[in-house]
């Protein structure tokens, strides 16, 4: 008997690796979501090779313009959203496929649902059929004085390579080869000065970092305006940077919170650094319950801002190339 | 040994106290394993006391006292004091403050961190403007509509116009291939526009336009101004160079040229709404505008012409034909009672005012008494005061179907501060209305029938708000 409980508990142990992921949480727009569905959306198709996007700003949001059934508007490139996120405002008739169970910021921000919406697209670039949250946007528009129609999240992109340019305004999607690579012929930018694997959990990008020799990992969050940090489990890196200065901001429901300006050098990302950062910190426990991980910090425009960056959904790679006003 | 013992035990000192020592720095704000620590050091200026406290979190209303020596303020605002040595107090709070009430997203910060500033990309402030292209790309037709146009590009797959008069859409501007490359007509109204093309996905600026802006925000945009004035002057067929110069171009003679056209020297251009003083600059001789009676004297001595570009309003009082006097106050002249005059007709007073685009309030005062229009069904209640309402320009009509039964129906929202008073709709048949000018942009609006707040029931776009009874929205030009 006892020779086969080792046995057992090993192979009991493998099967909770193997659980199913059912019930997963996410924060969209501030609402946080149990009852992800998995991915049922067809895959998306176009006539291109290399999709070239004209892109705007709101402030530090990258801002695409895509077309919802009849509907033309601005969405957010939003790579800290799991998938397509539509604004209540405009969609508030979108039929309802499932009822979101919203533990909202200030507990009862109900009328959240899940909704699938057909002939979704961005130029060339067309989705048949896509799944969809409605929520609550209009924080974005009347802090940004846009209209927002949604956030495009990551899984719209899963079967591709995206590159933002910054300098020039403009995104490109890029089909792949059968390597997972742009094809050669197609590369717009060459010799990146920062190529790092990334893990992608959840449809959330993980980027493995360090300030100061403490290793963090990093959401990588193109809709985060700002880096953030987690005053706690950065706190050794914090003591070390320059604190510019301590502010109150008001959250939802008119409560009070903290976060401190910081400036540091000695970001590491992949095995580049990156000197003259800047970074609030905040506690960042409510944002990882809801990505169900915990988040060291929020790699946002300060970082990516820095150059041409190119996300590979599939090879899971991403890539940093100097602008050089080409 | 021994004195080089004493250098290097001063080095230590030095490194050891280094946060404290940051040279000229000596207010600080330092985090720490638990705590942030605030150091402020009493003989710094009072710029530098001031600097170390807004940075410490200290509100804008909280400072002053701060500054006379009232440290209470400090211990208010969590702060509590640890030492005190020779010039430098310490200060301290708990890190672990930044745990209550976490934020759920990062735009619930940045909005606050991050701030819009004037929008850009969009002319809206241009006081005046005047197009110049080496090649006609822009072009006015008799239809109204104006005609941009791109050559070449025959290879990209597709084009697009993007500007501020269609919110930068990359999308909305979609352009018609021709032989000879794209176009497309869209329709204006006169103002001053910022714009770029899109070939082959990626943004340019008009080939054609020599006006380049800076938007601002690492941008180069093209520029077009559709024209609503011709400043002309006649005679003068002898002169060498006529220009005009005024209060919407600093006055800098040189800069707008007239040119001739027959007898009359002439100068289009697009001059933003409102007021503009102005003279002709003939040969380097300055004159007010002979054919304009409207003339005003500056305090320099100067005699300027005087436009108003606008919309004619005309204000109409019947009866009262017994009073001596009837003027007009209104937001369009500063409440002035004695100002603007009403002229004596058959049956009544008038006068026409040019004003610009906007929601006015006004009163008339016959024989110093100030009294409502009576014809004038919509009206605006500011401060307990009820005004008779004007819009020029108006771009929305506000409608409320039904509520035949209501006594009173008002609206209020953003371009009104939510004044609960707001503006008074009028009832027409089986709705109430008014009509609004709105600026460009989100505009949050809701009704108030007897009292009671609705969203408006005829428009589908609302979103939550604090009280959760939803607010109205409405976008203008996007």
């Amino acid at each position: 008997m006892p020779k086969y409980l080792p046995l057992l508990l090993f192979i009991f142990l493998l099967t909770q690796g193997l659980k199913g992921n059912c019930a997963k949480s996410r924060p969209i727009g501030g609402i946080t979501f149990t009852n992800i569905l998995p991915d049922p959306d067809p895959p998306p198709y176009g006539d291109f090779q290399t999709l070239i996007v004209p892109i705007k700003k709101a402030g530090n949001l990258i801002i695409v313009e895509a077309q919802v059934d009849s509907v033309e508007g601005n969405f957010v490139m939003d790579t800290g959203a799991p998938y397509l996120v539509l604004n209540a405002t405009y969609f508030r008739d979108a039929p309802k496929i499932d009822d979101q169970e919203s533990a909202g910021i200030n507990g009862e921000s109900g009328g959240s649902f899940t909704t699938v919406v057909h002939n979704f697209s961005i130029l060339d670039l067309h989705y048949s059929s896509l799944t969809a949250d409605v929520t609550d946007l209009s924080a974005i528009e009347n802090g940004r004085n846009m209209k927002i129609l949604g956030l495009l999240g990551t899984r719209l992109f899963a079967n591709f390579a995206v590159t933002i340019d910054l300098f020039n305004n403009l995104m490109y999607i890029h089909k792949l080869n059968e390597q997972g690579n742009i094809p050669p012929g197609e590369q717009v930018f060459h010799d990146p000065f920062l190529r790092t694997p990334f893990n992608y959990m959840n449809d959330i990008i993980f980027m493995k970092g360090a300030i100061a020799d403490k290793t963090l990992w990093f959401v990588f969050d193109t809709g985060a305006e700002t880096n953030l940090l987690d005053y706690s489990r950065s706190g050794k890196a914090i003591r070390k940077m320059q604190i510019i200065n301590r502010s109150k901001l008001t959250g939802v429901g008119g409560s009070s919170f903290e976060i401190l300006y910081a400036r540091f050098d000695e970001l590491t990302v992949g095995n580049q650094k990156f000197t003259r950062n800047r970074a609030l910190v905040t506690d960042l426990e409510k944002m990882g319950r809801a990505y169900d991980h915990n988040i060291d910090g929020i790699l946002g425009y300060d970082f990516f801002s820095r150059g041409i960056f190119t996300i590979n959904f599939v090879k899971k790679e991403f890539e940093m190339y100097i602008y050089n006003n080409q | 040994m021994r004195r080089y013992g004493f250098y290097i035990f001063l080095l230590l000192l030095l490194f050891g106290n280094l946060p404290y020592a940051l040279a000229q720095e000596r207010n600080n704000l330092i985090a720490t394993k638990r705590k942030l620590v605030l150091l402020i050091d009493v003989t710094s200026s009072k710029a530098g006391l001031d600097s170390i406290f807004k940075r410490a979190g200290i509100s804008d209303a909280d400072r002053p006292a701060l500054l006379k020596g009232d440290l209470s303020v400090l211990e208010r605002e969590g702060w509590r004091m640890v030492k005190h040595i020779d010039n430098i107090i310490e200060f301290d709070r708990r890190l672990s403050e930044i745990k209550e009430n976490p934020p759920g997203n990062p735009f619930i910060i940045t909005a606050q961190v991050i701030k819009n500033g004037a929008r850009h990309g969009y002319l809206d402030d241009a006081l005046y403007g005047v197009n110049k292209f080496s090649s006609p790309s822009v072009i006015e037709l008799p239809s109204g509509l104006t005609r941009f146009i791109l050559p070449g590009f025959l290879n990209s797959k597709r084009a697009f116009l993007s500007g501020s008069f269609n919110d930068w859409s990359t999308l909305k501007g979609l352009m018609t291939k021709t032989a000879t490359g794209w176009m497309i007509d869209i329709k204006l109204v006169p103002g001053a526009y910022e714009y770029k093309f899109i070939a082959d996905g990626r943004w340019m600026t008009d080939p054609a336009n020599l006006i380049d802006l800076n938007d601002g925000a690492g941008n180069t945009n093209s520029a077009y101004f559709k024209y609503n004035y011709t400043f002309k002057l006649h005679g003068y067929p002898s002169a060498q160079k006529i220009s005009v110069a005024g209060s919407f171009n600093n006055w800098n003679p040189g800069e707008l040229q007239l040119v001739k056209n027959g007898n009359t020297w002439e100068c289009p251009l697009y001059l933003h709404e409102g007021r503009h003083a102005y003279r002709f600059v003939i040969d380097d001789n300055w004159i007010a505008d002979p054919a304009n009676p409207d003339k005003l004297t500056d305090d320099k001595g100067n005699v300027n012409s005087v436009i108003n570009i606008g919309q004619t309003v005309n204000f109409k009082l019947d009866g009262y034909t017994n009073a001596r006097s009837v003027f007009l106050a209104g937001d369009f002249n500063d409440w002035q009672t004695n100002a603007i005059r009403l002229n004596k007709t058959a049956d009544g007073w008038s006068t026409a005012l040019v004003l610009a685009s906007g929601n006015y309030n006004y009163t008339f005062i016959v024989d110093g008494k100030s009294i409502p229009d009576p014809a004038n069904p919509y009206q605006s209640v500011v401060q307990n005061q009820t005004f008779s309402f004007v819009s020029v320009n108006a771009n929305y009509k506000f409608k409320l179907k039904g509520y035949t039964d209501a006594k009173k129906v008002r609206l209020a929202g953003t371009f009104n501060n939510w004044n609960y008073f707001g503006y008074t709709l009028a009832p027409n048949g089986n709705e109430w209305s008014i009509s609004l000018y709105l600026k460009p942009g989100k505009t949050l609006y809701k009704y108030i029938v007897d009292g009671n707040w609705i969203i408006d029931p005829g428009n589908k776009q609302w979103e939550q708000n604090d009280e959760q009874t939803g607010n109205s929205v409405l976008w203008i030009g996007q």
